[in-house]
């Protein structure tokens, strides 16, 4: 299987200046693989995805791109060697070529006939194939993208990197668009990375996630799994909604909180008497007007469908409710929940004697 | 349509400032004892040059043909050797079966000839279009050799450009024309060229340098991710970009050359300036000499200034 990886980081620390921006980093990506790294701006995704570009300097640590080492302390492959495509945040089309020769220029030296059948190949692909005489300033956001995508594509890159590439678009656009540009690069067979600090991109496009926090990943998995699974508190809390409460393990591997005695599949084994916290999400707490437990509302954050409230419990933890918009509720007033933990997510915090 | 009327009273009001001051021009000329002879000046552009044709031996006219305009005259000498000259019809001097001795005018031939200003006029253009190639060329070159990584390359374009952008073009001129001239023997049109193509490039390097800095550091990267080296990536992609956004100040800077040039007339090379000056010897026409010179400047710049504007207009396609 080991041939089939495409890109390998190995352990890569990046600085700028007396800073470092990237601390031992190591990911690993599968022919064909969606990869995403995501993380708050500052978090230096970006700077690990210019170096795997080529574009920067590497102080620690090594990267291979199809087998073949291209960075490592002291040495650098040039860009135009390493046989990958780029998509930048503000697309960086070239202004003075037509749609047709942006595409066309990363196959310099192609035979003609070949050229010209590459590029309406690429075009077709992502649906521009009219507008290939016209100039980048002439068609919108999101077919600037596109082409963008089209130029990046049409060398058959080994790897294609891509910069934020939806956060110039508008929200509806950025949503079609980016499940559009998952369907081309499978179609494609494309190994491809991104960077993005927004999830639902995230989310949608990538197979693999890495959540990165002040230049490290804190974790590299699936969508699901960051989502159900999520190896830290930092995480639970980053990725998706949801608030982490706090709970005792009793014997009978149950968990005692502010929203009563919980039982399911817990994800991590604790001895008893633990004190833990506990990730509880949106969609955990059931609107239930009969149920004994209450809370009271202390904000609410209206979604169309549904309404987002954030609860006060008795115990003083506060949680979020996933509630379908007509059952409105003002803050201040209390509701009546029931939770519907299926599996507990938990994080030890220490051992507390019971009194 | 009221958007003009509007304006209507403004250009009157333009139009009667300018007419105030030529009109407060004239009557200034007027208090001085000034005789404004601008019939003296065409001449010295264009002149009809009468050449009389002689006939070099002692001989007999043979015969006259008639073509038209010109006139074919057959001579014949004493020892038998027959010649044909050609005159202008309306200026034949003999008849057919005279005698004639050596020297004797056959007629003459009038043709148009260049005067000075014209002489001069071409001379300023063809230097200032060389200056102005070299100038360009110099200026790229250290335009780049401004953004290169490689520190030597760096230092000395700035020296150069800090050099030359420091001291007066006049004072260039002069040592390239006493000192440069003299240890490198050079020829005054050379040095005179030489001047202006490197103060010229000097300005340009700068112009390109900003011009390439103007161009986002992604179209670059693009480039290079697209399988390109960073020279061929500079050819493809940042220069025809920059040059776009340089026309303008790079036009600028070429219609400061054409009448930087009139500098040169200091070292004796007899361009616009230098040609009005000789012309202002011979005629006295002083005001009317300088009238005509500053006009010659203006229709050049003008003439380049529309160029320019057309190739933007041209480029302009992909904005």
């Amino acid at each position: 299987m080991s041939n089939n990886i495409i890109l390998e980081l190995k352990q890569i620390t990046q600085a700028y200046d007396q800073q470092l921006v990237v601390k031992d980093l190591s990911l690993t990506l599968q022919n064909g693989e969606i990869g995403c790294l995501l993380g708050a701006s500052g978090c230096g995704k970006t700077t690990v995805l210019r170096t795997i570009a080529g574009f920067e300097q590497l102080l620690e640590g090594e990267i291979f791109l199809n087998g073949k080492c291209v960075s490592r302390s002291g040495y650098l492959l040039p860009p135009a060697k390493r046989k990958i495509g780029m998509v930048f945040q503000d697309y960086a089309l070239f202004p003075h070529l037509t749609i047709f020769d942006n595409v066309a220029f990363g196959l310099k030296g192609m035979e003609k006939a070949l050229l010209i059948r590459r590029v309406n190949e690429a075009l077709e692909l992502v649906g521009l194939h009219s507008e290939h005489a016209k100039y980048p300033h002439e068609i919108s956001g999101g077919q600037q993208q596109r082409v963008a995508l089209a130029r990046a594509l049409a060398p058959k890159p080994h790897l294609l990197l891509m910069d934020e590439p939806f956060s110039n678009l508008d929200v509806t656009l950025r949503e079609r668009l980016s499940m559009e540009v998952r369907d081309i690069l499978k179609e494609y067979g494309t190994t491809a990375l991104f960077v993005t600090h927004n999830q639902n991109e995230a989310f949608a496009v990538a197979d693999r996630i890495g959540v990165m926090y002040n230049g490290e990943i804190l974790q590299w998995d699936s969508a699901h799994n960051l989502y159900h699974r999520p190896v830290s508190p930092r995480i639970a809390e980053f990725v998706g909604e949801g608030s982490l409460i706090k709970g005792v393990v009793n014997d009978n591997n149950q968990v005692e909180t502010g929203l009563g005695l919980l039982d399911g599949v817990m994800t991590a084994t604790t001895p008893t008497e633990t004190v833990v916290q506990l990730l509880i999400r949106p969609e955990d707490i059931i609107h239930d007007d009969n149920s004994p437990v209450k809370a009271e509302v202390i904000r609410r954050s209206f979604r169309g469908a549904n309404i987002l409230y954030t609860l006060l419990l008795g115990s003083g933890d506060k949680v979020q409710a996933l509630v379908p918009s007509h059952c409105d509720h003002q803050p201040g007033e209390k509701i009546g929940i029931h939770p519907d933990v299926r599996h507990l997510v938990i994080f030890p915090v220490g051992v507390q004697r019971r009194k | 349509m009221k958007i003009i009327n509007k304006n209507i009273p403004w250009h009157f009001l333009t139009l009667f400032i300018l007419f105030s001051l030529c009109a407060g021009l004239w009557v200034a000329t007027k208090k001085i004892d000034y005789t404004w002879r601008w019939n003296r000046v065409p001449q010295y552009f264009i002149y009809h040059d009468e050449e009389l044709i002689p006939i070099p031996f002692d001989g007999v006219v043979a015969s006259l043909s008639n073509l038209g305009d010109q006139t074919q005259i057959k001579v014949v000498s004493e020892q038998g050797e027959e010649k044909t000259f050609t005159v202008d019809s309306n200026a034949v001097e003999v008849s057919e079966g005279e005698d004639l001795f050596q020297g004797d005018y056959l007629g003459a031939v009038f043709e148009w000839r260049a005067g000075p200003l014209l002489k001069g006029l071409w001379v300023t253009l063809w230097i200032s279009a060389v200056a102005s190639i070299f100038g360009m060329i110099i200026g790229l070159v250290t335009g780049l050799c401004r953004v290169a990584n490689n520190p030597t390359l760096r230092s000395l374009s700035i020296t150069y450009i800090e050099l030359i952008r420091g001291t007066p073009l006049l004072v260039q001129i002069f040592i390239f024309y006493f000192f440069l001239g003299t240890v490198l023997d050079i020829s005054r049109i050379v040095a005179g060229i030489s001047a202006l193509a490197i103060f010229a490039g000097a300005y340009v390097a700068e112009i390109i340098r900003a011009g390439i800095q103007s161009i986002p550091k992604g179209q670059m990267e693009a480039a290079r991710s697209l399988g390109m080296n960073v020279p061929q990536a500079m050819v493809y992609i940042i220069l025809p970009q920059a040059f776009k956004r340089t026309l303008p100040p790079l036009a600028g800077q070429f219609i400061s050359l054409i009448k930087d040039s009139s500098l040169v007339s200091i070292i004796a090379i007899t361009d616009l300036t230098k040609s009005g000056r000789e012309v202002i010897t011979s005629t006295f026409a002083t005001f009317e000499i300088w009238f005509v010179v500053a006009f010659l400047y203006l229709m050049l710049t003008s003439v380049l200034s529309q160029v320019i504007a057309w190739v933007e207009r041209r480029l302009s396609v992909s904005d």
